[in-house]
C-alpha cells in the first residue's frame, strides 16, 4: 500500500451508516510532566485529526515539553500518548511514519546538505533513496546549495534542509517545533503553501509557533497551552465564540456617529456603545449575528450612511491575548 | 547502522585529534627504542610495569579512548543532534553498537600500532609477545570505549567522571589495593596480555588466562546493554 | 495614516555608570563563582567540591597518621620516622590538583567562547586583556584556596595532635608562610596551563583530557627516558616531567627534598635553573593567554 493510500485508508473507519467515523491519529490522554517540583505540563488531553493543528502558547507554557512527549523523545510522568493506536515511547518502528523537526537548530556542520538528508533517509529505510532525497530537497527549494557543507548555510537554509530531512521518508505525521525560526517572508509563504499541499494529501501536521498570523492562516485547529494546561482547542473562531463572557468589539465608521449610537444602544444584541475621539462608534456585543442583521436595517431607517464595519478582536491574537491574560 | 557508523567516524576524526593521537602513539615506541640502545637495559618486569602497565595501559590508552568515546554520544547530546538518531525506526542497539565500533575504529589502530611497535622493539622482534601486547591493547581500547560511550550518554560531565576513574581508580587504587584490580579494565587487559604469552609475562596478577577474556566480554557487553537501556529510557535533548 | 508614539514613562538610566574597574571585578567574581559552582544548583557543585574534599581527606589522613605515630612512639616520632609532612603534601596531592585544574579551568573559558557570550563581555568597557586577566585571577584564587586549605588543616591537625600544641606552634610556625608560598606556586602553575589549554578549544571535554594527558603521560615517559639518557641530558629530560615542575620549587621553599622528587635527575641542575624553569612554565602560559585574548574584539 503506498503511503498516500495508507493515509486515506489507515485513519478512517467506515460505520454501517453513510457517515465516516474517523479515528484520531494522535491521542494525548491525561498527560502530565513534572521536573522535580516544577510542573511543566498538567493533565492535558486532546485528539489530533488529519490536517494542520497549531500549538500555541506563551514562552514556557510547556509546548516543547508536550511535543517531545508526543514524539516519544521525553517520557511522560503520567498519562499516555498514542499514534495510530500505538504507544510512541519505546516503539522505534513507529518512527517510520513520523517526521519530527525539533526547535534546536544544530546540525552536523561537516556534512553537506544532501549528505545529511540522505543519511536521515537511510536511517529510516527509505526505498529509492536518491529519488526521495531529490524530491525532498526540491520541496524546500535548496537544490543549488545541496552540495555545500551545512556550516556554510544561513540560518534559514539550515532550517529548510532540516525540513527536507524531516520529509525525506514521506511521513504520515509531521511534528514541527517552531519550524519558521529564522525564515524570511518569502520562505514563510513558500512554507505555508508546502504545508497546505502536505495536509491536502491526508497527512497530520502539528506545528508549534509563536507567529499567530501564520498559524491563523494555516491551521484548521488550534491548541492553546497556557501554564502547562490546555486553555482552549478547536477552530479559533469557535474558541472566540466560546469565550462568551467577553463581548465582541465592532467598530463602525459612519457619517452621523451620535445619531447611530443613540439608535444602536436600544438594540437587544448590544451590551454597550461608545464613541472614540476620532468619531468612530465602537459597539460591544455578545450576539454579533443579530447585530449583523439589525445594524443595516437601523442605519437605513435613520438615513445614516455606513462607511465601514469591522470587528476589532476577531483574530487569533485577541483570543490568545484574552486567554493568556486570564 | 552503517550510516551511523560512518557518520560517527567522521565526527570523531579531526586533523588535530589524529595528530595528537599519532604523537601519543609514538611515545612508548620512542622509550622502547631508547631503552634498547642504552647499556643498562631494564628487566622485563620494569618495562612491563612502568611502560606498558602505567604509561600505556594506565594513561595513554584510557585518555585517548575517553576523548574519543566520551565524544561519541557526548557531542551529540551537547549539540542536541541525538534526536536525529533516536527518531529512526531502528532498535536502540543499532544506535549504540555503531557508536562503539566507530570509537574503536578511530582509537584502536593507534593503540594497536603503538603496542605492536613498542613490544617489537623492546622484545627484539618476538612476535608472540608483540601480538600479545597488541591484542591486549585492542581489548583495552574496546573495554574503555564501551565504558566511555555509555558514560557519554549518562552525564554531561562524562569527561571529568572518566578522568576521576582513570586517575583515581585505575591510577591510584588498583596500584595499591589488590582487590581493586578485580574491577579494573587496565588489569583485565594486562591479564589478557599475560594469558597470550605466559612465558614472557608473569602471571602474578589476579586474573587467570580464562578469567581475563571473560571479564573483557562482560565489560563490553555489559556497557553496551546499559547504553541500550539508557537510550530507551532517557529524555533525548 | 498618521502614527503616534505614546509616552509610557520610559526613562533613560540617569544614575552613575561605573567603569572598567567594576567590569573587571564582575568578571572576576563570576569566574570565582563559576569555578566553585555557586549559584548554579547542586550538580554544578559536585565536581569542584569533590576534589576539594579529596584534597582535605589526604591532609587529614596525613595528620592522623602523624598523630598516631606520636602517640605510639613518643613526641617527635613522626619526624623521626620521616612521615610525610607539609613539604611532601604537594608531591602527593599534585595529581589531584592538576586534575582539578583540568576539569574546572576550562569551565571558565570554553563555554563563553562556545556560546558566543564572550562577545557580550567585549561590548562592555572591558578589553579582551581585562577579561582574561580577571578570569585568570579568579581561577588563581580558587586554586590557591584549594592548595592551601588542606595544608592549613594539616597544620592544625599536627599541632593539635602534638602533646604540646603551643610548643609545636613555636617550633614550626615557619611552615605556615612556606606552605602558603608553595601552595601559591603550585596554584599559579596549574592555573596558567589549564587556562592556556582551555583557550585553544571550545569544548571543555577536550581541554580537560588534553591537560590530564599532559600531566599523566609526561611523568612516566620522561622518567623512563631520563633513565636512559646519560648525565645532563637525562636531567633535562626529567625537567619535562610536568607534574614535578612546581614540586621542585616546593622543595626549594622548604629546603628539603620531598618524596616525589627524591629520584628526579632534574635535581642535579640546581635551584636557580629549577626556579627559572618553573617561572617559564608559569609566566609563559600567562603571556600567551594575554596575547591570544587581548586582540579579541566583539
Amino acid at each position: 500500500m503506498t503511503a498516500a493510500a495508507r493515509r486515506t485508508h489507515g485513519s478512517t473507519t467506515v460505520s454501517s451508516g453513510t457517515t465516516l467515523a474517523v479515528e484520531p491519529v494522535i491521542r494525548v490522554d491525561g498527560v502530565s510532566r513534572w521536573f522535580g517540583s516544577v510542573v511543566a505540563v498538567s493533565d492535558i488531553t486532546f485528539d489530533v485529526m488529519p490536517g494542520i493543528t497549531g500549538l500555541l502558547g506563551p514562552n514556557g507554557a510547556g509546548k516543547t515539553t508536550l511535543l517531545r512527549m508526543m514524539t516519544g523523545l521525553a517520557a511522560v510522568s503520567t498519562g499516555t500518548v498514542t499514534m495510530f493506536g500505538e504507544p510512541v515511547r519505546d516503539n522505534p518502528p513507529l518512527y517510520r511514519r513520523i517526521g519530527v523537526m525539533s526547535e534546536h537548530e544544530t546540525v552536523y556542520g561537516f556534512m553537506k546538505g544532501r549528505e545529511f538528508v540522505r543519511a536521515m533517509g537511510k536511517l529510516r529505510n527509505v526505498e529509492h533513496l536518491d529519488d526521495a532525497v531529490d524530491r525532498a530537497i526540491d520541496l524546500v527549494d535548496l537544490a543549488d546549495a545541496q552540495h555545500r557543507p551545512m556550516d556554510t548555510y544561513s540560518r534559514g537554509m539550515r532550517q529548510r534542509m532540516r525540513l527536507a530531512a524531516t520529509l525525506v521518508h514521506d511521513p504520515d505525521i509531521l511534528i514541527l517545533d517552531e519550524p519558521l525560526n529564522g525564515a524570511d517572508p518569502r520562505q514563510r509563504v513558500h512554507f505555508r503553501q508546502l504545508l497546505g499541499r502536505l495536509a491536502a494529501d491526508g497527512r497530520t501536521i502539528v506545528l508549534s509557533s509563536h507567529i499567530l498570523e501564520e498559524v491563523e492562516q494555516v491551521a484548521d485547529t488550534v491548541l492553546l497551552i497556557v501554564n502547562g494546561k490546555l486553555a482552549a482547542s478547536g477552530g479559533f473562531r469557535a474558541i472566540r465564540a466560546a469565550l462568551n463572557q467577553r463581548p465582541y468589539h465592532v467598530r463602525i465608521l459612519c457619517d452621523a456617529p451620535r445619531e447611530l449610537a443613540a439608535a444602536i444602544v436600544g438594540l437587544a444584541s448590544v451590551d454597550a456603545v461608545h464613541i472614540d475621539p476620532d468619531g468612530s462608534v465602537v459597539v460591544l456585543s455578545r450576539n454579533v449575528l443579530d447585530l449583523q442583521v439589525e445594524l443595516p436595517r437601523l442605519a437605513q431607517a435613520r438615513g445614516v450612511r455606513l462607511r465601514r464595519v469591522e470587528p476589532l478582536d476577531d483574530s487569533l491574537e485577541s483570543v490568545f491575548g484574552y486567554l493568556v491574560e486570564n | 547502522m552503517g550510516s551511523i557508523y560512518s557518520m560517527t567516524v567522521r565526527q570523531l576524526s579531526g586533523r588535530w585529534r589524529l595528530g595528537i593521537m599519532t604523537a601519543l602513539a609514538a611515545l612508548p615506541v620512542l622509550i622502547a627504542f631508547m631503552m634498547l640502545r642504552s647499556s643498562s637495559a631494564p628487566s622485563v618486569w620494569d618495562f612491563e610495569d612502568a611502560i606498558l602497565g602505567a604509561m600505556f595501559a594506565g594513561s595513554i590508552v584510557p585518555l585517548v579512548v575517553l576523548a574519543v568515546g566520551g565524544a561519541a554520544f557526548g557531542n551529540e547530546v551537547e549539540d542536541r543532534t541525538l534526536a536525529n538518531l533516536t527518531l529512526s525506526p531502528v532498535p536502540r542497539w543499532k544506535i549504540a553498537l555503531p557508536k562503539l565500533l566507530a570509537t574503536i575504529t578511530v582509537a584502536g589502530p593507534f593503540a594497536a600500532a603503538s603496542a605492536f611497535l613498542t613490544a617489537h622493539v623492546a622484545f627484539l622482534g618476538d612476535t608472540q609477545a608483540s601480538l600479545a601486547v597488541t591484542v591486549a591493547a585492542v581489548a583495552g581500547v574496546a573495554m574503555y570505549a564501551a565504558m566511555f560511550v555509555w558514560l557519554g550518554l549518562m552525564t554531561t560531565q562524562a569527561v571529568p567522571v572518566g578522568l576521576l576513574y582513570i586517575v583515581l581508580w585505575e591510577g591510584f587504587f588498583s596500584g595499591f589495593v589488590m582487590g581493586a584490580r578485580l574491577l579494573s579494565i587496565r588489569y583485565y587487559a594486562i591479564g589478557i596480555m599475560q594469558a597470550l604469552d605466559p612465558r614472557r609475562f608473569s602471571t602474578t596478577d589476579l586474573l587467570g588466562p580464562v578469567a581475563a577474556p571473560i571479564a573483557a566480554v562482560v565489560v563490553i557487553g555489559g556497557f553496551l546493554l546499559l547504553a541500550n537501556r539508557r537510550l530507551r529510557t532517557m529524555d533525548v535533548p | 495614516m498618521t502614527g503616534t508614539v505614546f509616552d509610557i514613562g520610559y526613562q533613560r538610566y540617569g544614575g552613575g555608570r561605573e567603569g572598567r574597574k567594576r567590569s573587571r571585578m564582575a568578571v572576576y567574581k563570576d569566574g570565582f563563582r563559576t569555578a566553585l559552582g555557586f549559584g548554579r544548583g547542586g550538580r554544578a557543585k559536585v565536581l569542584p567540591w569533590l576534589f576539594i574534599a579529596i584534597l582535605i581527606v589526604i591532609a587529614t589522613v596525613m595528620a592522623l597518621i602523624a598523630g598516631a605515630a606520636d602517640r605510639l612512639g613518643g613526641p617527635g616520632a613522626a619526624e623521626r620516622m620521616n612521615l610525610p609532612s607539609h613539604s611532601d603534601y604537594y608531591g602527593i596531592a599534585s595529581v589531584i590538583l592538576f586534575v582539578f585544574a583540568a576539569v574546572v579551568g576550562p569551565e571558565l573559558l570554553c563555554p563563553d567562547r562556545r556560546n558566543g557570550v564572550i562577545n557580550l563581555y567585549l561590548v562592555r568597557p572591558l578589553t579582551g586583556g581585562d577579561y582574561i586577566a580577571s578570569r585568570w585571577a579568579a581561577f588563581l584564587t580558587v586554586m590557591t584556596a584549594a592548595a592551601c586549605l588542606p595544608q592549613i588543616i594539616l597544620f592544625l591537625g599536627l599541632s593539635m595532635g602534638d602533646p604540646d600544641p603551643l610548643l609545636y606552634l613555636q617550633n614550626h610556625w615557619l611552615d605556615i608562610p612556606r606552605f602558603l608560598l608553595a601552595g601559591l606556586a603550585v596554584a599559579a602553575y596549574a592555573t596558567g596551563l589549564a587556562l592556556l589549554a582551555a583557550s585553544f578549544t571550545t569544548r571543555r571535554a577536550y581541554a580537560s583530557v588534553f591537560l590530564v594527558g599532559l600531566f599523566v603521560i609526561s611523568a612516566p615517559f620522561t622518567v623512563g627516558m631520563a633513565e636512559e639518557l646519560p648525565g645532563n641530558a637525562g636531567a633535562w629530560m626529567s625537567m619535562f616531567n610536568l607534574s614535578n615542575i612546581p614540586v621542585h620549587v616546593n622543595d626549594i621553599i622548604f629546603g628539603e627534598v620531598s618524596e616525589a622528587t627524591e629520584d628526579a635527575p632534574a635535581r642535579a641542575l640546581g635551584p636557580t635553573v629549577l626556579t627559572a624553569w618553573y617561572l617559564l612554565w608559569t609566566l609563559g602560559p600567562m603571556a600567551i593567554l594575554w596575547a591570544r585574548y587581548r586582540k579579541l574584539t566583539p
